[in-house]
This record gives C-alpha cells, structure tokens and sequence, in this order.
C-alpha cells in the first residue's frame, strides 16, 4: 500500500513541475497580449488622469510622461512592466492612490470568497441532481432536474440575480438587496466576531445562487450523462456481480469515475466565473475585484485593469493547477501511468 | 435521402423542433420589427411605468420613460440575434482557421496553437471583452469582434481533432499522391467532413455570445445606439421596487432565446450522433 501512496505522490510532484513550467509561457502570454491591447488605447490615460485632476501645466505633465515611462518605446515599456512585476510592482493607481497591488488585494479576497461559495454550491447542487437523475433515469424526477437544468443554464445570471433580489430582498424581505455587510452594524468583517461572519453569510446567499445555478446547471447535465456513461463499464458489472447493492456501486464505484468529467470542466471554466462574478458583483454591489474592475474600466485607469487581468490569470493558472492534482487524487488509474 | 433522414432524426427530438420554431418566430419578429413598429422604439409614447396589460395600446407595459416595452423588445431582437449570428460567425472563422491548421500540420505548429487556445482560456473571459470594448469603443463591430476573439477555442480544439482523425484517411492520402497541396485538401477535401459536427458547436456558441452580449450592455458598455436586451434590463434596474417588469421582460426574452438555441444544438447533436442519442 505504501509503495502505490508513494508513487501517486511522485506522480503528483512531477505533475505539480510539470504545470508550473507551462504556467510561465501562459503568464508570459497574457502580460503581452493585455499590455499590447491596452497599448492600442487612443491616447494614454496619463491624458484623462491630468484632466480629471486638473493639471495643465505642461512641465508637470512632461515630469508625469516620464515618472510613468511613457516616453519610451512600447517594447521597452512592456519589459519594464515585466521586470516590475517580476518584483510584484505592478505599479500605481492614481485613483485609490496607493499602489496597484494593493488596491487588488484589498477587493480579492471578496471575489475569492463570492467565486469559492458559487463552486461549491454549482458542485453540490450539480452531482447530487446529476446522479438522482441518472439513477431515475426516464422518469418524472429525470425530467424535473433536466428541464430546471435548461432553464438556469439560459437565464442570464444579472437577471436571475435582479429577479431574486425582487423576490426574496424586496417582497419578501429574507436577504439584503446587497453589499457585503449591515451599514451601521457591528460586523462587516472578521473582526466583528461570530456576528460579522453570519452577516457576510447572510449577504452572500443571493450572489452565490445568482452566480453559481449556472454552474450547477452544467454540472448536473455533465453528471447524469458521465453517471450514465460509467454505469455500462465492466468494472460496474463486476462489482453487481460480486454481489454488491446497487447503491453500493453507485456511491463507491460510479461516482468516483464520474466525477471526472465534471472535475475537467470545472478546471476549463474557472475563468469564466471569475469573469461571470464581475456582472454578480456589479448586480449585488458586492466590493470585489469585479467592482474594482469596472470603476476602473469606466475611468480608464489602466495600470489597474492590466493588474487585475495578469493576477485574475495568475487566479485561474494556480486554481487549474489545483484541479488537476484533484483530478489526479480521483482517477484511480493514475497509478498505471 | 440521406438529408431528409437528418432532418428526420431532428424532427424526432420534440425539443429541438420546438426550439427551432421558437427561433424562427423570433427571427420573423426581428425581419418584420420595422413593419409593426415602423417609429423609433427609442422614442417616448405614453404615461411611464404603465404595467402590462393597465393599457391595451401597450401590451408589455411601458418603461420609466414611457417607451412601448414590446417595441422595444421587438426592435431588440434584431440587434440581439445579428450579434449572436456574427459573433459566432468571427468564432467559427478563427477557430476553424486556427484548428485547422494545427490539426493538418501538427507538430509545432500544433503546440503553438494549442497554447494559445489555453491562453485564451486562462484570461477571464468577460473581463477581456469590456477591456476590448472600453479600448475600442463602444460599437457593434467592436463588440462582435470581442465576443469572437474570447469564443473560439472550442471550435478550434473541436476542428482539430476532426482533422487529427481525417488528415490520414485513404481519400486524403490518394488527393497527396496526386499531387494536391495542402490548401485544396485543407479546404476542398477534409473540411467539407469536418464541418457537421463544428456546425452544432457554432449554433450552441451563438447561445453563448447572446448572454456575454446582454451582459456587455447590462454593465453599460454596449453601442449606446442600439437597444439590444441586456440593455432593457440594465435601464430596468433602478425601479426594481416598484416596476420589476421592466427589467424581467427583456430577461425572459434572452431566457427563451438561449434557451432554444440550445435545444437547437441538443437536437443537431443528436441527429449526428444517432448512437449517444439515449443519454
């Protein structure tokens, strides 16, 4: 048994090199093709910072061109950013007034927590509908999940979101219309206790269901299609032929190869619901990177945009990373390899 | 014969039959919007906040400014479905090109477009489009192209497998022997093969370019000329406690929208692949 366990964990180290070698051509990538498009901005944002501060002084302005190195060739500013980043600088927002990677860090961890709760819910919503209708497959139940599974994968997620903030915010007066936090209360933080941490709780229902029944959505047809698949195999046979129950294949047999697909998809998509949680946050004034973003789109402050779209990448690169070590954890055939 | 068992296996699908006609109707709508509607939707007809039905000149109501909402609906899913179609199309083209050629080619060429798909993957797609858009300008061109740009890895993973599977099949071997190049057998020899099942891809990508479009214009970013859906329901917002419908309307006209268009996928999936047809 110990020699299996130590080479799965082999596998896993050279599969963990493996990907963070990829990672940096894929960073790489990214920095050029954003910097590159932001590059291709009609006028710099320089313009509209002295503008909405009302510098005109031309001196001034001339000092400001050079302090952010817009004087330079683009290819030589574009390795001056690399190098800056290398150094975790990824420079300065006039606008927040304090450093680009600060203001980020400070809107992250809102986003992490919104895009964590919204894959955990599409996870656990998803395999549960997924395996109840494969294991009634053609029935009344079946047909229920499948059609509530199209529907919410349609439904654009602002609107799910607005139409339940008219339901459960403003008829019914359950949940907050939205924010993080209670105005005026004693949480809004970790800081406040037990107390704060049920209210960012109680805040973040809505945004996690508007945000994650798409996912689910998905997972539920990718699941009842993989449990389907997997139930044909030999080794399903072998085990009803052992004379195991079929609950007990299903949960200890189907479910485990099953999973797999869903946990692919789930690795492909974690971009998408970091982008899908800008709209969320926006429909929930939820204070996170999605809120950052769009002030900052909307002001033209690009060092930010730059900034949120090379650590958003750099957010997906380690959660795929992540995904395929659980990919690997579940895959009981890795071993063979 | 073979063509009319297609569209039989298609027929088969009530789901997919009825999402095709659902389309349709929306498409007539959109052709015929200027003949029901021949004025501007834009402009202003009656008393604000009219809820559906209190007028029967207005039968989806009127918004806060007081424009006929079903006008607006109407004259929307032109727009709405034009960038659907085109988006699509821009994805079909980069991804069949790029898939294409990796799939033929293999080799580096291979690796190199492989990467670039997962680059395309990493960058969070919805954020890349409002750079785009806020970079370029708010037009519809613009707002196709982006769409484009972050939907075509699919298609291009999905062509080049096709052609991974083709590039070596006895046709293809005689048109080499024969001394065809490698654009006549890309184009005129494995790509007509290739298509089927890169077609139902597309039709399930115009699904998906409707919702980042309703998005783009729900933020605010979309052409400021063009009342597309997500628009509606952007507008709506504000008077979510007294008026909701003004927002849910529009939304349930890009629900139903999606909703058919990927029926339509389902079924031509299905009437591809007879054999997965039980799942």
């Amino acid at each position: 048994m110990t020699g299996a366990g130590s080479s799965r964990r082999m596998a896993a180290l050279k599969l963990l090199r493996r990907r963070l070698i990829q990672a940096v051509p894929l960073m790489l990538g990214v920095v050029v093709i954003n910097f590159v498009l932001i590059h291709l901005a009609p006028g710099s944002f320089l313009e509209l910072m002295t503008a909405e501060n009302q510098v005109s002084d031309p001196a001034t302005i001339a000092l400001l061109r050079k302090t952010y190195g817009l004087e330079d060739p683009t290819w030589l500013q574009l390795l001056k950013y690399i190098w800056a980043l290398l150094h975790f600088d990824f420079g300065f927002s006039y606008r927040q007034n304090m450093p680009v990677i600060d203001a980020i860090l400070l809107n992250l961890p809102a986003t992490i927590l919104l895009m964590v709760s919204s894959i955990a819910l599409a996870l656990a919503v998803g395999v549960a509908a997924g395996v109840v209708a494969s294991m009634k497959v053609r029935t009344f139940w079946d047909t229920i999940v499948s059609v509530a599974a199209m529907f919410f994968f349609a439904a654009p997620s602002f609107w799910l979101g607005i139409m339940m903030i008219v339901l459960f915010a403003v008829k019914l007066g359950w949940l907050p219309v939205g924010g993080m936090a209670t105005i005026g209360g004693t949480g809004g933080s970790i800081a406040g206790g037990a107390g704060g941490i049920l209210d960012i709780l109680h805040h973040l229902i809505l945004p996690t269901l508007a945000l994650g029944l798409f996912y689910a959505a998905i997972y539920t047809r990718v699941m009842r299609s993989s449990m389907l698949e997997v139930a044909q195999l030999d080794f399903v046979r072998t085990a009803r032929a052992k004379g195991l129950s079929r609950n007990q294949v299903t949960v200890h047999h189907v479910l485990r190869n099953a999973l797999l697909p869903v946990v692919t998809i789930l690795g492909v998509q974690m971009g998408t619901v970091l982008a899908g949680s800008v709209v969320i946050e926006s429909v929930f004034s939820w204070p996170g990177v999605g809120s950052l973003l769009f002030d900052s789109v909307s002001s033209r402050n690009y060092p930010v945009v730059l900034g949120i779209m090379v650590l958003g990448s750099l957010v997906v690169i380690t959660a795929n990373i992540a995904v395929d070590l659980v990919y690997m954890w579940l895959d009981p055939r890795i071993e063979i390899r | 014969m073979q063509r009319f068992a297609f569209l039989g296996r298609f027929a088969r699908n009530r789901g997919a039959l009825v999402g095709a006609v659902v389309i349709l109707v929306v498409a007539f709508v959109a052709v015929t919007a200027p003949f029901f509607f021949p004025r501007d939707p834009l402009r202003i007809v009656g008393q604000p906040e009219l809820w559906p039905g209190e007028d029967p000149d207005f039968l989806l109501g009127t918004d806060s400014l007081g424009r006929d909402i079903l006008a607006m609906i109407v004259h929307g899913a032109r727009a709405t479905l034009l960038i659907g179609l085109f988006a699509s199309a821009v994805a079909t083209l980069i991804g069949v090109t790029i898939g294409a050629i990796a799939g033929y080619f293999g080799g580096w060429t291979d690796e190199i477009a492989m990467r670039s798909a997962e680059l395309f993957q990493t960058i969070p797609n919805l954020i890349f489009v409002l750079t785009i858009v806020v970079i370029l300008g708010s037009t519809l061109t613009n707002i196709v192209i982006a769409i484009g740009i972050v939907s075509w890895t699919p298609i291009a993973r999905m062509t080049r497998a096709e052609f991974l599977s083709l590039r070596d099949r006895e046709f293809v071997q005689a048109c080499r022997s024969m001394g065809m190049g490698n654009a006549g057998i890309i184009v005129g020899e494995i790509l007509p093969n290739a298509l089927p099942p890169v077609i139902v891809l597309s039709s399930l990508v115009v699904a998906g370019a409707i919702l980042f479009e309703s998005a783009v214009s729900f933020l605010g970013l979309g052409d400021p000329n063009v009342a597309s859906w997500g628009r509606l329901v952007g507008d709506g917002r504000q008077l979510i406690r007294s008026s909701w419908y003004i927002c849910a309307i529009p939304g349930v006209a890009i629900m139903i929208t999606v909703l058919c268009l990927n029926l339509i996928g389902d079924g031509l999936n299905d009437a591809l692949n007879p054999k997965l047809r039980d799942r």
